[in-house]
């Protein structure tokens, strides 16, 4: 309430008094803060605190858990890099087994993926890291328009990371399109798997925000990730980003 | 000056002396009841403090702490409620690994009276909600999800009337429309009913049949959108008779609650508390001993800046 009468203060206690001596008509109402901080002047309840205890260090145990291992770190980058083309294709290879069929295409962005996967031992805790929001894999269903305004907007802006894909950057601009190998056909429609952050809208990829078909697959993107990982272990592999180039930049 | 004008800046004025240091609850108790609303709103399973590690609100929430903080109000307090606005689970690996059992152990713990449905107490689907929800020693009160032609069926009231020293408090729970926001395999056959609708009929039963005193709608709606969709603020203007909305699912951090009034004149409170158990909102209403009518409503400032001390 913003209120030029504080100044006058002195005078309204005054008037108080008086006002006191009658019924009053409006149930008073005063508007301040009302939030109690909840911070470290409060002492920690021991009954809580020992109820949490036993759950906390088994959450501590399982974030320590080794999941796999990397020679090198994957860290992030422009158009693409090790760690998003690692997640674009573990995308695919967990997706499409649930999704019954392939896919055309695999997307993350920069910023969705929230630190680079370190060299040596990754840890549950890493992953959770790397991805701590509740992201679900979707499928959408996109025309070849929509499909070519996002190669557009990764090759002006540079922080989508593309899998299945390739194409070559020319003054901001994206060409000469491959899809599974073979060009980006306008009149055709192609099936992207994604999160369902981006496909709502996160990042402004407005492009994929009117599908043609829009598919959740129940799968969080952590839990693919460890999932991923888990399997390479289990397979005596290592995490490794994928060798081949996939965008070309021209000078 | 209009009468009217007068007595609302004498209200102020008698916050401000308030602050001057008159002992607020010796003149409470002459005044008459007083019943303290405790709530929080979005806990997002934030068990342990935010990590101290530089980001804001940075070592701040906990639940053992939160814990102490109630305890030493109830022994300040005879009329204590505690409530939450939903979005209980959802963001710490604790939900990940135990799926909700701790959160629900630990409010109960803490002697939660009643709580609402948020988007995100849908994350683990109807069986998942089924499987915890005896741990939850507090009713989850649901005024616009029907469950009929779920597993869920029976399982939640859309109100609950708490009564303190003869004044009845009627508490009733409003959730968000769920398809956009939660997967369908989650929340299966649960209807979302229109909010507007479903609030006046508990304004009426919980007014004339259980002849409350004071009603509070714990909203999971959101506290203000620009479009068109149904809102905390909207919900005050269109629905007459609620006396206190405690909001969530926006994480708004409120400096002080809004107070808005309907055409008819009656006023409606609305409050929330950001998220993550980093605050406690305390809300101190004072009713009449002869009339039960509600003679004033605090929201004062309690500094929490020296340990509280516990026995």
């Amino acid at each position: 309430m913003k209120c030029p009468y504080f100044k006058y203060l002195p005078g309204l206690a005054f008037l108080l008094s008086l006002a006191a001596c009658q019924r009053p008509m409006h149930p008073a109402t005063s508007l301040a803060d009302t939030r109690l901080a909840v911070d470290h002047t409060q002492a920690v309840d021991p009954a809580v605190e020992a109820l949490v205890a036993p759950y906390r260090e088994e959450v501590t145990v399982k974030m320590s858990e080794v999941v796999g291992s990397a020679p090198v770190a994957l860290g992030k980058g422009d158009y693409e890099s090790p760690l998003g083309n690692f997640v674009v294709d573990l995308q695919l290879a967990q997706s499409e087994p649930i999704y019954g069929k392939p896919i055309d295409l695999s997307i993350t962005t920069e910023g969705g993926l929230r630190v680079p996967l370190p060299a040596g031992n990754i840890t549950t805790g890493h992953i959770f890291e790397l991805m701590p929001f509740e992201n679900e894999m979707v499928v959408l269903t996109l025309s070849g328009e929509a499909v070519q305004q996002l190669f557009n907007d990764a090759a002006a802006r540079k922080i989508t990371y593309i899998g299945n894909a390739t194409y070559t950057v020319n003054k901001g601009k994206a060409q000469d399109i491959k899809i599974k190998g073979q060009p980006l056909d306008l009149h055709k429609t192609y099936t992207l798997l994604t999160s369902d952050y981006l496909a709502g809208g996160g990042d402004k990829l407005d492009m994929l925000k009117n599908p043609i078909k829009y598919e959740k697959l129940g799968l969080l993107l952590r839990d693919a990730i460890h999932q991923h990982i888990q399997q390479l272990t289990a397979a005596g592999k290592q995490v490794t980003a994928p060798a081949e180039k996939r965008v070309t930049i021209l000078p | 000056m209009k009468r009217r004008d007068f007595l609302k800046h004498t209200a102020i004025g008698a916050a401000g002396i308030g602050i001057l240091g008159l002992p607020f609850s010796a003149e409470a108790a002459r005044e008459g009841i007083r019943l303290t609303i405790l709530h929080t709103n979005d806990q997002h399973s934030r068990i342990d403090p935010f990590p101290d590690d530089g980001r804001k609100y940075g070592g701040m929430g906990g639940m053992a702490r939160r814990a102490s903080l109630i305890k030493s109000i109830r022994q300040q307090e005879p009329n204590v409620l505690l409530l939450d606005s939903g979005d209980i689970w959802q963001g710490t690996p604790y939900f990940n690994f135990f799926e909700g059992e701790l959160e629900y152990k630990l409010m109960t713990q803490m002697g939660y009276d009643a709580a609402t449905l948020g988007n995100h107490d849908f994350d683990i689907g109807l069986e998942g909600l089924q499987k915890q929800l005896p741990l939850a020693g507090f009713p989850f009160l649901t005024a616009n999800y029907d469950f009929s032609n779920t597993i869920l069926k029976g399982r939640f009231q859309p109100y609950k009337v708490f009564e303190k020293q003869g004044i009845r408090v009627g508490i009733f729970g409003l959730g968000i429309e769920l398809d956009g926001l939660v997967s369908k395999n989650m929340y299966g056959e649960t209807l979302y009913l229109d909010p507007v609708e479903e609030a006046r009929k508990m304004v009426q039963a919980l007014r004339e049949k259980e002849k409350c005193h004071y009603v509070i709608c714990l909203s999971h709606l959101g506290y203000s959108y620009d479009t068109e969709k149904i809102d905390d603020r909207k919900l005050a203007t269109q629905v007459s008779g609620i006396d206190l909305i405690l909001g969530g699912h926006t994480h708004t951090f409120m400096e002080k609650p809004e107070v808005l009034r309907h055409e008819n004149g009656h006023e409606t409170m609305i409050n929330q508390v950001g998220w993550s158990g980093l605050f406690l909102g305390r809300i101190d209403v004072t009713f009449s001993r002869k009339s039960k009518r509600r003679t004033d409503t605090r929201t004062a400032v309690l500094a929490v800046d020296n340990p509280v001390l516990t026995s």
